[in-house]
């Protein structure tokens, strides 16, 4: 009973983790069509229900990381500076429009400064309007890294105020203690209605970054109550919060009265269809699907940002599969080699080639769960391209692997620990990996682990030869993904190898990170970034796995049901409705 | 006996103190580091550390423990930093004596969060209590006085087999055929008796206590049937029907009076373990009450919510024991002279 | 006109799943009032089964009970259910052996023996209560309206079985069955027990069965006597009878394992050689043939073969037998009496 009831909490951690541990992306680039299901209709009015499992962790705009809860919020409460489309085209829906800001902003110097002129006439939800300042404000929350914990972080390393050589992190410690404080007022100016942000190095995504986080959100000094505010919300959106947010139960959303529609592009932006948005939070993925699929009561106005568990599969058919979507995720799932432990590139070649991808998708649910990767890096990001190191079908080749093996000269068979988060699917998996892997001459030893997961695979002194991951970009560029999991430089420390699992060291990828850094122009850099992911799959750096699909379904009163990039293929709350 | 108690209580309170060491101990013994958790995604090491140093995680166990200790009996600040006590003190949460510590996850005390959530599984707990009590002696003294018939033997095959089911699928079965797909009730959403009144606190109670009922029921059904039969074959149940007493008389006064009183025990025990312990069905049912919290808190290494939890949930088996004790005095007359 | 009470043929039988355990199988005696009946045996012989099953408390779904119990007239076999328990403890009335387990450990003594005069008379607690006390007063119990709520682990082992009694004449039965009511106790408050029983059958007028394995209670107390063994009787006639000229050998060996019965202390102690038989198979023939050592006095291999009848011996009518021997007294002189009592003997020669 124990170990049992053991197994059904790993499991459903599992599937919160998966809603929330990568932040935002685009979608699949393969769907040009519309992404969705159900009727189309522009009526207002009714009460949407957004069904969630997990908590919400922050709802505090400078504290949200998650993919889905960044949209959801963009759409209906926390306005930004420039936001990303309602568009199942990845071109449209990656390209920033203005929002609180009059265009998608001005850079000079080479990308280091960026300029935006804020709107008249945008207010809160109390009515008062929304200044300079209230940016400038938000974003000084970002440097209070002792209150305001877990958000994006990126600002503390571009804005332009010297480091702390004590702490290693910026002289400004924010707007609570001061101290720095005119460190930051030269950094961010305010002219009128006109803020500029200084930055050490060149930013030519920065539009891409700000539409894609809330990091830069304004935010209301005298509403700031730190720590205390991480479940409060002061809207300027097209809704607002009716009552309190509670962490487990969520909260409605109604329409805010001094939003002015007219100071928005309510068409792409923000439809704001339904009178009323219910957040339900905590009903478990399998209540919630019991609930979709009988299509009763509130479930007929309701989406979800809860996969299909693969159990259900056979229960979406016939009319319940019109209301069915299948859209790529954001993320990639990958593995990487322990460059300490496989140092010789023939082994990790052989590796690569005895890696049966397909097999990891058949066993972990097949098309309905995953769709092949052939880069680290999602279609759905921009300048995408697929690496050569791993194109066509991955179904493992044990044969041309042993060759390999014997070239290398080493002693067969050659014992490979595989660590990986286990659940009762992933389990699964691993064994179906594990299987080309022994016939081409390894002798894996599958090392599940579970709560302790990360903290393991930080270790130096970790034993396992291959560790799976995943990730997902925080915005539609390639520098937030392969530079943060593969430049040694910030990751590998005497104590820990932060997100560089492999310890994967090049100089000749670091140089590529470095250009892509200081690169002016989005062209140059993701060029750069493109180059970069080829010397990784060279030196088999990573081996894609899958991108996890996203199988939803709906009730049968949503009208407009979309998925789009800017929404990272969660339900977008900017253009779905409800029939009263 | 009631030297007996305040003992019992004072050896009760040093268990909960070591009990309160040994998690703070297995707690940073665990390789997972709440530092990186709450730190999130693209996390460097001076952040991390930052983070520790924020959360209080930077300090030797001994000292956080002794803290912790010591906001129990004074209070204390959360963030316990005197800088921005200074700066910001409208940031700082005061958590006034008992301090059972500050939960970063959830931004409230540990007070709050188990105050919010007891109601909710005590309310379970009851409701469940009674539904299995009832139940499972009624079954188990029907099987009993019925032995060897049908009856017996039906009864006993169910109990054993609602036995062999985990709570989560009960719970998911009774939601989604009761509550879902028939619709014979609402799919339950937990009403406080304060807001919504009694009847509607108590339909919304049904699910989750019958998912609960029917797990323990079925123990409860056959240690009644034992106990009883074990009873029916005591000598003074003899000497009761040779004095000519009506065969209801005998099973309740003088042969079920001896059997329920190991149940005491164990209906002590279970309902004292049931207040934090019906994690998987206040998950399925989506009820915040302590079992949820407890997984909550423990998915997310909130580690002052677990100290709370492992407290508030050590006292209650503490206080349990201690009634059960002295409800056997009252039982049997026996304990009380000896 | 039959006897006070009157048992005829009376078998309990109890369906296993191994076959029929034959607890009580053709048990018939009589019995008036005012006299003692001592019915002795191994445990096992069917003795307390027997008075069980006068007294109904046989359940119907694990025992079959046959024959006939008539008591002043009436068949209790063929009474109701509800017919046969306001008798129990009113008309007949049991004491059991080992009283600590015999009384409730969570009532007071008073509680239980007040309970038993409330099931058969209307009256209020109060007045139960009384009565308890007043029968407490009559089996010697000092201070009985202090003692009477006193539970039953307060009470030492003699004033138990003192509450035993108490409780089971709270009623005046007429028919009183007392199952080895001095086993567990010394041997002066035995026989303090075995007085007050006998004053209050006097008192009563009440028949009294005395079922003991111990024939220097019988020796005290009995008028008749009888001995049974694998659930049938195997000698039964009055008291003197059975202790003086005992004709069954299972009798001479009961006798050899009782310490006094003559106060002779160069007496030897002999128990009987073997087990109990089995009742769901008992041996065939004459099922002490086993353990008997007087088989060979008999011709060929008849207690082997044939189930002897009860039937009168060689002394009296009254005094039944069930044995194959032929000269029971002269073997019993010989050969049983020189062992148990040598003194006995010589006083005689």
């Amino acid at each position: 009973m124990f170990t049992y009831r053991k197994r059904v909490l790993a499991a459903t951690a599992a599937i919160a983790l998966a809603g929330g541990l990568a932040a935002c992306g685009g979608s699949d680039s393969s769907s040009d069509g519309k992404a969705g299901g159900g009727p189309t209709s522009s009526a207002t009015g009714g009460t949407l229900n957004y069904l969630i499992f997990a908590p919400i962790e922050h709802v505090d705009p400078q504290r949200i990381y998650v993919g889905r809860d960044i949209t959801n919020f963009s759409r209906t409460v926390y306005r930004q500076l420039v936001t990303f489309p309602i568009s199942t085209d990845p071109k449209v829906s990656n390209t920033p429009v203005a929002d609180l800001a009059t265009d998608t902003g001005t850079s000079s110097d080479g990308g280091k400064v960026w300029s935006f002129t804020v709107k008249d006439g945008v207010k809160w939800e109390d009515g008062q309007p929304i200044t300079c300042e209230d940016f400038k404000y938000g974003a000084s929350r970002v440097f209070a890294t002792d209150v305001i914990t877990g958000g994006p972080n990126y600002l503390l390393s571009y804005l332009d105020i010297p480091t702390d050589s004590k702490t290693g992190l910026p002289a400004y410690d924010g707007p609570y203690k001061g101290d720095g404080q005119d460190l930051f007022d030269k950094a961010i100016t305010c002219d009128g209605n006109t803020i500029t942000y200084n930055f050490n190095k060149p930013w030519p995504d920065f539009p891409l970054a700000i539409a894609a986080l809330h990091m830069m959100d304004p935010y209301r000094q005298d509403k700031d109550n730190g720590d205390k505010s991480n479940f409060q919300i002061f809207s300027n959106g097209p809704y607002k919060l009716d009552g309190a947010w509670s962490k487990n139960k969520g909260a409605t959303l109604v329409r805010n009265d001094n939003y002015d529609p007219k100071t928005d592009d309510p068409e792409n932006i923000r439809r704001a269809l339904p009178d009323s948005i219910v957040f339900n939070i905590g009903q478990t993925t399998e209540t919630i699907y019991d609930q979709l699929i009988a299509d009763t009561g509130d479930a007929q106005t309701a989406v979800t940002s809860q996969r299909v568990p693969a159990p259900y599969f056979n229960q979406i058919e016939g009319a319940v599969a019109d209301r069915a979507t299948l859209e790529a995720s954001p993320y990639v799932d990958y593995l990487v080699p322990n460059f300490r432990k496989m140092s010789d590139p023939k082994v990790r070649e052989a590796l690569k080639v005895a890696t049966n991808a397909q097999a990891w998708i058949d066993a972990g649910g097949g098309e309905k769960a995953f769709a092949p990767a052939e880069s680290i890096v999602n279609p759905a990001v921009v300048g995408y391209q697929d690496n050569p190191a791993f194109s066509g079908p991955q179904e493992g080749d044990p044969a041309a692997a042993k060759k390999l093996l014997e070239e290398a000269g080493v002693q067969m068979p050659y014992p490979l620990t595989f660590t990986y988060p286990s659940t009762e699917t992933a389990d699964k998996q691993a064994a179906a990996l594990k299987e080309t892997w022994d016939a081409a001459g390894f002798d894996t030893t599958l090392d599940g682990l579970g709560d302790t997961y990360y903290d393991v695979i930080q270790k130096p002194t970790k034993d396992s030869d291959v560790i799976w991951g995943g990730w997902g970009s925080d915005w539609p560029s390639a520098i937030t993904v392969t530079p943060p999991l593969f430049d040694s430089r910030p990751n590998l420390t005497e104590n820990s190898d932060g997100q560089d699992y492999g310890a994967y060291k090049s100089d000749a990828f670091n140089k590529l990170v470095d250009q892509a850094a200081n690169a002016t122009s989005l062209e140059d850099q993701t060029a750069a970034l493109q180059q970069a992911d080829i010397q990784l799959g060279q030196d088999v750096a990573y081996i894609p796995l899958e991108i996890a699909q996203f199988y939803f379904l709906h009730g049968s009163k949503v009208t407009n049901f979309t998925t789009t990039p800017a929404s990272s293929s969660f339900p977008d709350l900017g253009a779905i409705g409800v029939e009263s | 006996m009631l030297a007996y108690v305040i003992r019992r209580c004072f050896v009760g309170v040093i268990m909960l103190i070591v009990m309160s060491l040994v998690t703070f101990v297995l707690f940073f013994a665990s390789p997972v580091d709440p530092a990186r958790y709450a730190c999130g995604k693209n996390c460097s090491p001076e952040l991390r550390e930052q983070t520790r140093k924020s959360l209080g995680y930077d300090k030797p166990v001994v000292v956080q423990w002794t803290n912790f200790l010591k906001g129990v009996v004074q209070g204390r600040d959360y963030p316990d930093d005197p800088e921005l006590r200074a700066a910001a003190p409208e940031l700082v949460t005061h958590c006034p004596a008992p301090c059972f510590g500050y939960s970063v996850v959830n931004t409230k005390t540990v007070n709050e969060l188990m105050k919010e959530a007891f109601p909710v599984s005590l309310s379970i707990s009851i409701a469940a209590l009674v539904l299995w009590l009832f139940f499972g002696v009624l079954f188990g003294v029907i099987a009993a006085v019925r032995r060897g018939t049908l009856i017996d033997r039906g009864i006993v095959a169910v109990s054993l087999v609602l036995y062999a089911f985990p709570a989560f699928f009960i719970g998911l079965f009774l939601l989604k055929f009761i509550a879902i797909k028939w619709q014979w009730v609402e799919v339950p959403v937990y009403s406080p008796i304060a807001e919504a009144g009694v009847g509607a606190w108590m339909t919304s109670l049904l699910l989750p206590a019958v998912t609960l009922a029917v797990l323990y029921m079925a123990g409860y059904v056959r240690m009644t049937r034992a106990f009883v039969l074990e009873s029916m074959s005591e000598d003074y149940v003899r000497t009761a029907r040779a004095k000519g007493l009506k065969s209801g008389r005998v099973l309740f006064k003088h042969s079920m009076r001896a059997a329920l009183t190991p149940l005491v025990t164990l209906v002590g025990l279970d309902f004292a373990g049931l207040m934090g312990g019906a994690i998987i069905t206040e998950t399925v049912f989506n009820y915040n009450g302590l079992g949820k919290l407890a997984f909550d808190a423990n998915t997310t290494n909130d580690l002052p919510t677990i100290i709370g939890l492992v407290l508030l949930l050590g006292t209650f088996v503490i206080v349990a024991n201690i009634i059960v004790d002295v409800l056997y005095a009252v039982i049997d007359p026996r304990v009380r002279v000896g | 006109m039959s006897s006070y009470l009157s048992v005829r043929d009376l078998k309990v039988h109890f369906p296993t799943v191994d076959g029929i355990v034959k607890a009580t199988d053709g048990l018939s005696f009589d019995l008036e009032k005012g006299r003692t009946l001592g019915i002795v045996g191994e445990s096992g012989s069917g003795k307390s089964v027997s008075s069980s099953a006068i007294l109904g408390l046989h359940r119907k779904t694990s025992a079959q009970v046959s024959g006939e119990i008539l008591l002043d007239g009436t068949d209790l076999l063929k009474l109701s259910d509800e017919q046969m328990r306001r008798r129990r403890g009113k008309d007949v009335a049991m004491i059991f052996q080992d009283p600590l387990s015999a009384m409730h450990p969570y009532y007071t003594v008073g509680n239980q023996i007040g309970e038993a005069y409330r099931v058969h008379h209307n009256v209020s607690k109060k007045a139960a209560r009384a009565r308890a006390i007043e029968m407490l007063d009559r089996v010697g119990i000092p201070q009985p309206d202090r003692r009477v709520d006193d539970y039953p682990h307060q009470f030492s082992g003699g004033m138990r079985q003192r509450a035993m009694i108490a409780m089971g004449l709270i009623n005046n039965p007429s028919l009183l069955i007392a199952d080895e009511p001095t086993t567990a106790l010394d041997v002066t408050v035995q026989a303090q027990i075995l007085d007050l029983l006998q004053d209050l059958q006097k008192e009563f007028e009440s028949a009294v069965i005395i079922i003991t394995h111990d024939l220097g209670v019988i020796a005290e107390v009995a008028d008749e006597v009888l001995v049974m063994y694998a659930g049938r009787a195997v000698e039964v006639g009055t008291c003197k009878e059975i202790l003086t000229h005992p004709e069954m050998p299972y009798t001479w060996g009961l006798l050899s394992s009782v310490p006094d019965v003559s106060g002779d202390t160069n007496a030897r102690l002999i128990p009987i050689p073997g087990n109990p038989p089995s009742l769901l198979t008992p041996p065939s023939g004459c099922a002490f043939h086993p353990r008997c050592p007087h088989r060979d006095k008999v011709e060929g291999d008849l207690c082997v073969t044939t189930l002897p009848e009860l039937a009168p011996g060689t002394r009296t009518e009254t005094h039944l037998k069930r044995c194959h021997l032929t000269n029971p007294d002269a073997v019993y002189e010989r050969e049983v009496l020189p062992e148990i009592a040598p003194d006995l003997v010589e006083e005689e020669r």
